[in-house]
């Protein structure tokens, strides 16, 4: 079977200070320099991995570690300075689901805007429209302007809209901890039912119970770099392993 | 869908994305005109103001030496145009930070925020055609036969926005001195076009050698070619508008070479 996503000595770097300036060089075609310049760094660096269809993923790691930048570049919305990403198939992202909206429309409008933006037909969207609308609980409020909606009815009518999406990959970037409870738990059934589908996911979750629940693959990225890549449990253990570390270590100097 | 793609099939992909791009123009007239008690008067009241204007100055101010009878419409043929264009390279420089949490959040092909600005303002530009009509109905000015020659104009025009847009919109968001610089040149091309003037008044005025240095603005063969449609004898020939196709070429292989140069850089940014 081929892999869905197929990642080859990913690298990204980022500027450390937020100046505009660039260098003209960057417009001519000379390829990028393995040694960079002062100031940048790298978010991620030769990472590989492939993921076959059906698989459910979960990212471990702490903060800054690289691990939405990751999903950025799974979805198409950042592009490597090194290496390749390969992904077979469309990416419905989870990732600022709310995104799409636009403020001054009303929640139908944004609807269609957002479903189109993201590949569904105009039939589909019509013969989908309600089941977004009552899986997000928005059925009063489909007049009124998006900007008006709280929070937490942006974020329910983001994730319905995206997870109706007909694309194979899913990419879940923190969303379930978003939301009450009577909602969380309706958004892991549609998970599920997503999963048994046969979509291929990738969770990033700082909720262990969460990974356990979706995901029996994992991988570890720590400092930009993919330490483990096995299965959950020998991601969280290894991950919980580091941070015990550290907190001796902490412990020993204080 | 590799991420990685030729331009070519970067090109099929833009049309096997057409329906998005539809949306997307379809939204921002929908935005536009959402919440304007005055919504359509909107889009041609820039261009009005400024055609009264210089018609204001130049024939009740001023004695006019330049353009044709009746002046207004001579202005407004070449008036809208650049408004589109003005338009377009403003819209640029802010095609992928206005709308950035949904550049950032889809995978389309990233043109398409570029082409969605060249679209949006031309649905301006036509929705301001009909006064251009009126004015012409007014003072009695009736088309020449090189209005056929009209589509023509906006192809050539659509092709050289699109051209420029690619290149602006990353370089805006790189670079933070290309909005202002732009605005900046923007207005002296204005007066370097033939909007207030015709190419014909600039070849009378300076001979052959300043006046052939003038048409390398590939506005000018290109304003001309639309001012044509009312007024037949201001044809300056093939010569400028030849300078407009090339640069108009040019400036779409340019900029979908630079925009994919620029995309992973700029996408950092936004």
């Amino acid at each position: 079977m081929q892999p869905v996503i197929e990642a080859a000595g990913l690298g990204i770097s980022f500027r450390r200070n937020r100046g505009r300036r660039r260098r003209l060089r960057e417009l001519s075609g000379s390829p990028p320099q393995t040694g960079r310049r002062k100031g940048e760094f790298w978010a991620l660096r030769d990472v590989t991995f492939s993921v076959d269809p059906g698989e459910a993923v979960g990212l471990v790691g702490g903060n800054g570690q690289g691990k939405s930048t990751l999903l950025k570049l799974i979805a198409g919305v950042l592009l490597p300075d090194e290496g390749t990403m390969l992904v077979r198939g469309g990416v419905a992202p989870l990732i600022e689901v709310t995104g799409g909206f636009v403020g001054d429309l009303t929640a139908r409008d944004n609807i269609a805007l957002t479903a189109g933006v993201h590949g569904l037909s105009k039939r589909a969207i019509a013969d989908r429209f309600d089941e977004i609308v009552e899986f997000a609980e928005v059925g009063d409020f489909l007049d009124t302007p998006f900007r008006h909606f709280s929070s937490g009815m942006k974020v329910r009518l983001g994730f319905s809209v995206i997870t109706t999406l007909d694309e194979p990959i899913v990419l879940v970037d923190e969303v379930l901890a978003v939301g009450d409870r009577s909602f969380r738990e309706k958004c892991y059934r549609r998970m599920e039912d997503l999963l048994s589908g046969g979509r291929t996911m990738f969770l990033v979750s700082h909720n262990v119970s969460d990974l356990r629940r979706f995901c029996t693959r994992g991988l570890y990225l720590k400092g930009g770099s993919l330490a483990l890549d096995g299965t959950l449990e020998d991601a969280l253990s290894r991950y919980g392993e580091d941070v015990a570390r550290r907190r001796e270590r902490r412990a020993a100097r204080g | 869908m590799a991420v990685q793609l030729r331009p070519a099939s970067r090109l099929a992909t833009l049309w096997r994305q057409r329906r998005v791009l539809q949306l997307l123009v379809s939204r921002d007239l929908k935005v536009k005109y959402a919440d304007s008690a005055l919504g359509y008067l909107w889009s041609i009241v820039e261009p009005l103001l400024m055609a009264g204007i210089y018609w204001f100055v130049f024939t009740k101010l001023m004695t006019r030496s330049l353009g044709e009878d009746p002046y207004i419409v001579f202005l407004l043929c070449a008036m809208l145009p650049w408004q589109w264009a003005n338009g377009v390279v403003r819209a640029s420089m802010r095609a992928l930070n206005k709308d950035s949490k949904l550049v950032r959040s889809t995978n389309l092909p990233r043109e398409i925020w570029v082409l969605r600005a060249v679209l949006s303002r031309f649905a301006d530009f036509a929705l301001a055609l009909p006064v251009l009509a009126l004015f012409a109905a007014l003072n009695g000015a009736t088309p020449s036969w090189h209005v056929v020659f009209f589509p023509v104009a906006v192809l050539i025009q659509g092709v050289l926005l699109t051209g420029l847009g690619l290149i602006l919109a990353p370089l805006a968001v790189l670079y933070g001195d290309v909005e202002r610089l732009m605005r900046l040149l923007m207005r002296l091309l204005f007066f370097l076009s033939p909007v207030v003037y015709g190419v014909h008044d600039v070849q009378d005025r300076l001979g052959d050698g300043l006046s052939g240095l003038y048409v390398i603005n590939p506005f000018a063969g290109l304003l001309d070619l639309y001012r044509t449609a009312f007024f037949a004898e201001e044809w300056a020939g093939w010569a400028p508008l030849g300078v407009s196709v090339g640069s108009a070429v040019v400036l779409l292989a340019l900029g979908l070479v630079v925009f994919r140069r620029l995309e992973g850089p700029a996408l950092k940014e936004i």
